[in-house]
């Protein structure tokens, strides 16, 4: 046995000699692979998300339209894939446009061809990519939850186009890429603004063009409660999407070296925790009875609001964030039901509301020393910085918002009034996995009902 | 309850010999009392409503005895009494209220006669139940109904089947001592229902674990007041904004002062009585009955205005008041009286803690 193996080695040994000749690796080789790893295992983490919006947003809509719902997610996931290598990176992070140009728009790499590999230490620009890419279909799939149950598949796809390509990046560009928000020193760690409060807006747009679903508000204006067919599916998403925020805040600080993606995990944690305890007891005292909808929207508004934030605050104020969106995603579910916005999976107020919430709060809580290392921006109010990071938070907000409302709106009147936006109201009754694809994601429990179809 | 003037206005129930007479001596009698009690809803306008509806359920009994007479069956073999349970037995109906009925016969002498009697008496009660549906009343959705064999026994029958109850206190059992616990008698003989009560409460004396099974069979019912003193309303469809009053304020008050009657051997089964014996044996104070008397009745009034829906063709109340009706002025006593209702809610819990130890 002995000799047996001592032989196999040996051969092994002579098949791949550099496992034992080469060199070592450089300190720097190898700070490049660990960061790269770490950036790697964070994009796949953020695209796993992917996996919580179709749980969300399938858990928390009727049965007739799961198999929809769930689907449209993986072909929109592709073809977000195909528009940003081709256009959306190049707009975002592109490197080629002048001064002044680069300021509102990146222009270069479209049709994205990394190099194979790295000689110069820094962090491979294909692992770049595909993180940044994820965070670019998490955003667009945010912007579903207003489409839910009544759009046409085909406005997916076009919605997808103009979204991925333009919308998100320029937004991105703004922020993250060198363009003008970014010289003001807007602080916006890993996308409260970028990505949730882009997508939410994009989900505004939708849900104010298509209408509430049928049934949802009655002629006198009072609401009905149309309730989603799996509540665990929606609990279990949110686990999914809280873990999946682990590559998402902690993976943006794209390197390990210094150990702060783990300060910056350790905030995501309190803030989540602090987002869902707060929804739990608020909807308790105000409504008589704990819900569960509420508790699963607070710890991801918890999610939202400290994922700006996460690098430039305390844990304290970490928890404090969370509880604020715990209770403002509450109080903001109940607002946009009054205004009778249809708001199926509560994208408006968990990723808007929270969105906007997180952002503003760097302008309160963030530190001078930790402004300072992340590099980005200055202390808040609370923290002795004065008014200026506040006013820099809110401008953000303002125009990150606007831009990407007056977009989305454009792009979906257009639709509307091209191709039309919204299923008719047969195929709305009977269901998108019907009249969209031919067969129920559910088809036992649907066609045992022969043709009576509810509401 | 039978004061003279009341007599006098139902004189033209008390001589009806048909049910369309009856009927319509309702429709009428009610849409009187509704313009009375839109303009000024008053406590004798509920009193007199309960007044109408005894007139009116005694004279159907009346009728269905000369039913059975005229069909050979004859007349009542021995003495009985025809049982009002729930809102009926409580003098808390309203003008949609359902039947909650029962019916207890003398013992007989020997198998034949008893077994005579068990077949007039549901006759008789099958006859009333179908008579009250005919002017307006929905039978109760729970099978608490003289027409149920089980509902309408012999005083021996009932006995056992009371301390059957007492024996096994299951949820359903429970619940079926509650409902007994709110019995009266309104036609026939009222001595059979006061000995039944009195076998009653003297199981209950027997078994004083009981009242603790009494209160977690109620709780469910919470007083729909939040923490910071506001309103509990629907928050969905048809009823959106509208206030449940009948399950989250008027039952919660019911059940607690049911059950502190009941600990204090009070025998009375309507609300605002009870409330007023606790007070006489110093086991309410002073304050606390005027406050429960207030917000009691203030309920009973409010439960007058909660919408009415059709359903199997029958008129039946929600027990919700719309929101339209929840104005400003209604507001701030409505939730004062949610307190109290509340503060009662709590002080039976403890007491009851106290006695037993809690779980």
């Amino acid at each position: 046995m002995l000799k047996k193996s001592l032989v196999s080695l040996g051969a092994l040994l002579m098949l791949f000699p550099t496992v034992a000749f080469a060199e070592d690796p450089s300190p720097s080789q190898l700070n490049m692979g660990l960061d790269a790893l770490w950036v790697m295992l964070a994009a796949i983490l953020v695209l796993l998300m992917q996996g919580g919006f179709i749980l969300l947003e399938a858990g928390s809509t009727r049965m007739k339209n799961a198999g929809h719902v769930a689907g449209k997610t993986i072909f929109t996931v592709g073809l977000a894939s195909l528009v940003y290598w081709a256009v959306g990176y190049g707009i975002a992070f592109g490197g080629d446009a002048s001064e002044a140009l680069n300021k509102f728009i990146g222009i270069g790499n479209f049709f994205f061809s990394p190099a194979n590999g790295v000689t110069d230490g820094s962090l491979p620009e294909s692992v770049f990519f595909v993180f940044q890419l994820a965070f670019a279909a998490v955003s667009l799939s945010i912007a579903w939850g207003g489409f839910a149950e009544r759009a046409k598949l085909s406005s997916y796809l076009i919605f997808t186009l103009f979204f991925v390509s333009v919308i998100y990046p320029v937004v991105a560009h703004w922020i993250w890429g060198g363009g003008w928000l970014a010289e003001d020193g807007a602080q916006d760690f890993a996308g409260s603004t970028v990505v949730h409060l882009t997508g939410a807006i994009g989900a505004l747009a939708a849900t104010i063009l298509l209408k509430p679903r049928i049934g949802r508000f009655n002629k006198d204006g009072s609401a009905n409660e149309i309730l989603g067919h799996n509540q665990v599916f929606t609990a279990l998403s949110v686990l999914i999407l809280w873990v999946g925020w682990f590559g998402f805040n902690a993976g943006s600080t794209v390197a390990i070296g210094d150990g702060f993606f783990g300060f910056v995990a350790f905030n995501t944690q309190l803030g989540a925790a602090a987002g869902a305890v707060a929804a739990l007891l608020i909807s308790w005292l105000v409504n008589g009875k704990a819900d569960i909808t509420a508790t699963l929207n607070g710890a991801l508004a918890g999610l939202v609001a400290i994922t700006a934030s996460c690098a430039f605050v305390d844990p304290w104020a970490a928890v404090v964030i969370g509880l604020v969106a715990g209770v403002l995603v509450f109080f903001s579910a109940k607002f946009f039901e009054k205004m009778k916005i249809d708001d199926p999976i509560y994208a408006l107020s968990v990723h808007g509301a929270a969105g906007i919430w997180g952002t503003l709060a760097n302008g309160l809580f963030a530190t001078e020393e930790l402004s300072a290392k992340v590099g980005v921006g200055q202390a808040g109010l609370f923290a002795g910085g004065g008014w200026k990071q506040l006013w820099v938070q809110f401008e953000s907000v303002v125009v990150a918002g606007g831009f990407a409302f007056v977009a989305c709106f454009v792009v979906l009147w257009v639709v509307k009034q091209v191709i039309g936006f919204r299923v008719t109201e047969e195929q709305e009754i009977i269901g998108l996995d019907l009249s969209e694809h031919g067969n129920y994601g559910y088809p036992e429990q649907l066609k045992k009902a022969g043709n009576t179809t509810s509401v | 309850m039978h004061n003279p003037i009341g007599e006098k206005r139902w004189l033209d129930i008390a001589c009806a010999d048909n049910l369309d007479q009856l009927k319509s001596a309702r429709e009428r009698e009610q849409r009187l009392l509704e313009d009375e009690l839109a303009s000024s809803p008053s406590d004798e306008a509920i009193v007199t409503l309960n007044e109408l509806h005894d007139a009116l359920i005694a004279r159907v009994l009346m009728l269905a005895e000369n039913d059975l007479a005229r069909s050979g069956l004859g007349a009542p073999p021995v003495p009985y009494a025809y049982m009002l349970y729930g809102s009926g037995g409580r003098f808390e109906q309203t003008m949609h209220s359902d039947q909650d009925s029962g019916l207890v016969y003398a013992d007989a002498t020997n198998e034949a006669e008893e077994e005579r009697n068990r077949i007039y008496f549901l006759k008789l009660a099958e006859t009333a139940v179908e008579h009250l549906i005919a002017i307006g009343y929905p039978p109760c959705e729970g099978n608490v109904i003289a027409s149920n064999p089980a509902w309408c026994m012999s005083l021996t029958e009932w006995a056992a089947r009371i301390a059957s109850w007492f024996a096994e206190p299951s949820w359903e059992n429970v619940r079926y001592l509650l409902i007994a616990a709110d019995g009266r008698a309104i036609w026939g003989d009222a001595s059979l229902a006061d000995r039944l009560r009195s076998r009653y409460f003297g199981d209950l004396l027997g078994h004083p674990v009981i009242e603790r099974r009494m209160l977690e069979n109620t709780l469910r019912h919470k007083v729909l007041v939040g923490v910071f003193g506001q309103l509990l309303t629907e928050r969905y469809g048809e009823n959106a904004g509208s206030l449940d009053i009948k399950y989250g304020a008027y039952i919660p008050m019911v059940n607690a002062f049911r059950l502190l009657a009941m600990r204090a051997g009070i025998r009375e089964t309507s609300t605002l009585r009870r409330i007023d014996a606790l007070r006489e044996e110093n086991l309410l104070d002073e304050e606390e009955s005027v406050e429960a008397k207030e917000a009691f009745s203030l309920f009973l009034k409010l439960r007058l205005f909660t919408s009415v829906a059709v359903e199997d063709g029958y008129l039946v109340g929600t027990g919700k008041l719309p929101a339209n009706k929840l104005t400003k002025e209604m507001i701030a006593p409505l939730k004062k009286a949610l307190k109290t209702g509340n503060k009662i809610q709590r002080k039976v819990q403890k007491e009851l803690q106290y006695r037993f130890g809690g779980r």
